[in-house]
């Protein structure tokens, strides 16, 4: 049993990368369509957890990167006329240059400060692209872009393509020294620093490593809708996103794979509960968070409650000595 | 070796050192010097100051006033981590480990920001560069994990460490940085008398290394038995300085611990 355990272990992310191989050929085409949604959502998601995950600066501003990514793809194809693989690579770009900048208030904030500029920041970007109608079309939305392939499976291929190889580089760094630098900030930021990590660099990697996989998605998230709107990218949606991290283990790669297909499609199958489905949400959260306290005697209640910036018993956090 | 430390080099020269808190004068325009290859000690009652004067060393205080020399270089309010790669190492009084880490982890992050000149691109491709790199790096570490007595427990988590274990841990840690000058804040405090042993001998070991160090300490048994030379801290100031069998005779000196209920 426990050998079994490790084998899954060891193999898991293949298991899933081979699962997600054969779910065209086993799913319907709306069940097919969820699980596009879902493997693009984990690109996102393993940015994410680069940066909440490892570094523990809370993002709630995400959605908004993904729009700038699939925003600027679908404008440099309509209204510039590009071609498809040059506007990616330039959404992935601009999207990393932004959310590199994002860094910057980072510097100085954490906690419960920093989750309201990162609010801030994906809420300007909302109404930005609502306002900039001109460009981006507004409330109406974007539509007539090309795909990056032909047909929609091709683009699934390249996309669970891309996800293998990022999971794979996610997982290294989280191993190498640089990620050991990352999740030194997360537990101890003047020890760190006082160690020889340069904490301001490492927050702007933190920040645009998970920028660009935002940007990358948001690409991926234009191919498979056609059709953009900024309903899509409220801080609802970034919340969501946060769940898939917390929801997958905070540092565990496969498991923000998982988490972000089965969250994905949870909507679909919890369908039958419309406006109440947030509801529903938190209270999976809320029931995952307490099942994994009793499991490891803190785990990650005491996680992101340090993630969120609120000092646990002594405040430690601010002390220098 | 107190009489060959008159002719060594200054490894750390600290002139007119003030730290302010609102209206509290911490540190209070202090002069300090460390020679090569010296013990130096800085003692002084609870909240004279000792602290902070680390800190305004490794740059985790920004200072109001004065200038912090090391190897002949200004280094008073660099960033912490420019500080740390000039070859300035520390530990904390109140033990700060990474303790969801493992031991080797711990004392790897001495090693600073990034994969030693490899690239975030090289680390994902796992390129031969980058697995060198680590191997090196693993030697390394492994190295001054022996060197400290932790090799065996290299895989242990860190929070599962005895409290003893964890204060020599920091120390690897900072070793691993490759400092000039290492600044222990009170490495002895809550450990047992065999522990405090094992303690000295390691400090020395570690001096003969060619390391200097700036030790504070409660204990006078242990300042005396290590220290060349010591710097007494009263409210922030320096009240005192010199051999500990002269400082200890210091009416000042007296008068300050036993102003504090007699240490
Ligand atoms: N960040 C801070 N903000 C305000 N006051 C501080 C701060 N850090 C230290 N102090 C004050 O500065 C004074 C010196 O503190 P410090 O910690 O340097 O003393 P210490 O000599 O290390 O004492 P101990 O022996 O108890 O460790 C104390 O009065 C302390 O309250
Ligand atoms: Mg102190």
């Amino acid at each position: 049993m426990v050998k079994l355990f490790k084998w899954l272990k060891k193999y898991a992310l293949l298991i899933v990368m081979l699962l997600l191989l054969a779910a065209p050929s086993v799913t319907s085409q709306y069940e097919f369509y969820v699980v596009q949604r879902g493997v693009q959502n984990a690109i996102h998601v393993l940015g994410l957890l680069i940066l909440i995950g490892y570094s523990g600066m809370l993002s709630l501003g995400s959605a908004a990167l993904l729009a700038t990514g699939a925003y600027t793809y679908g404008i440099l194809l309509v209204k510039v006329g590009l071609n498809p693989w040059v506007g990616a690579a330039l959404a992935v770009a601009l999207t990393t240059f932004i959310g590199t900048g994002l860094a910057l208030p980072a510097f100085r904030l954490a906690g419960p400060f920093l989750v309201v500029t990162t609010v801030g920041f994906g809420e300007i970007v909302r109404i930005l692209i609502l306002n900039m109608e001109p460009i981006t079309g507004g409330a109406y939305g974007l539509a007539g872009f090309a795909k990056l392939l032909p047909s929609t499976r091709w683009v699934y291929y390249l996309m669970v393509a891309a996800l293998f190889l990022i999971a794979i580089a996610v997982k290294r760094i989280g191993e190498s020294r640089l990620g050991l630098a990352l999740k030194s900030l997360r537990e101890d930021e003047v020890a760190a620093e006082v160690m020889g990590v340069d904490v301001r660099r490492a927050k702007m990697v933190s920040f645009a490593l998970s920028a660009m996989l935002a940007g990358l998605s948001g690409v991926f998230l234009a191919n498979l809708t056609g059709y953009l709107s900024p309903d899509s990218f409220t801080a609802a949606e970034s919340a969501s996103y946060l769940l898939m991290v917390v929801m997958g283990g905070m540092q565990s790669v496969t498991g923000a794979i998982v988490s972000s297909i089965v969250i994905t499609s949870l909507p679909e199958v919890l369908r039958f509960l419309s406006s109440s489905r947030l509801l529903v949400y938190s209270l999976v959260l809320l029931v995952y968070l307490r099942l994994n306290w009793v499991r490891t005697g803190k785990g990650s209640l005491a996680g992101l409650m340090k993630t969120l910036g609120f000092p646990l018993g002594t405040g430690r956090a601010k002390d220098r000595s | 070796m107190v009489g060959s430390t008159n002719t060594a080099r200054e490894v750390l020269n600290v002139k007119g050192l003030t730290k302010k808190f609102g209206g509290l004068v911490a540190v209070d325009d202090l002069d300090i010097n460390v020679k090569e290859g010296q013990i130096c000690a800085l003692i002084g009652p609870n909240g004279s100051g000792k602290t902070t004067v680390l800190n305004l060393i490794t740059g985790v205080y920004k200072n109001d006033r004065g200038v912090v020399d090391f190897a002949g270089q200004h280094v008073q309010n660099l960033p912490p981590h420019t500080i740390c790669w000039k070859g300035i190492a520390r530990t904390f009084q109140n033990i700060r480990i990474l303790s969801s880490q493992t031991v080797f982890q711990n004392a790897l992050l001495g090693k600073g920001y990034g994969n030693g000149g490899v690239s975030i691109l090289q680390t994902a491709l796992n390129t031969k560069k980058y697995r060198e790199a680590t191997a090196a790096c693993t030697e390394e570490v492994d190295r001054i994990l022996e060197f400290v007595g932790l090799l065996d427990l290299k895989n242990e988590y860190a929070r599962n460490l005895p409290y003893g274990k964890q204060r020599i841990l920091e120390i690897a840690r900072a070793l691993i940085t490759g400092p000039k000058l290492l600044l222990l804040d009170e490495p002895a405090a809550g450990l047992n008398s065999q522990e405090i042993h094992a303690l000295m001998e390691l400090i020395k070991r570690i001096s003969e290394r060619g390391i200097s160090i700036l030790l504070i300490e409660h204990r006078m048994e242990i300042v005396g038995k290590l220290a060349d030379w010591v710097f007494v801290l009263n409210h922030g100031a320096k009240i005192a300085e010199g051999t500990f069998d002269k400082v200890k005779e210091d009416p000042a000196v007296i008068q300050a611990y036993l102003g504090r209920g007699g240490r």
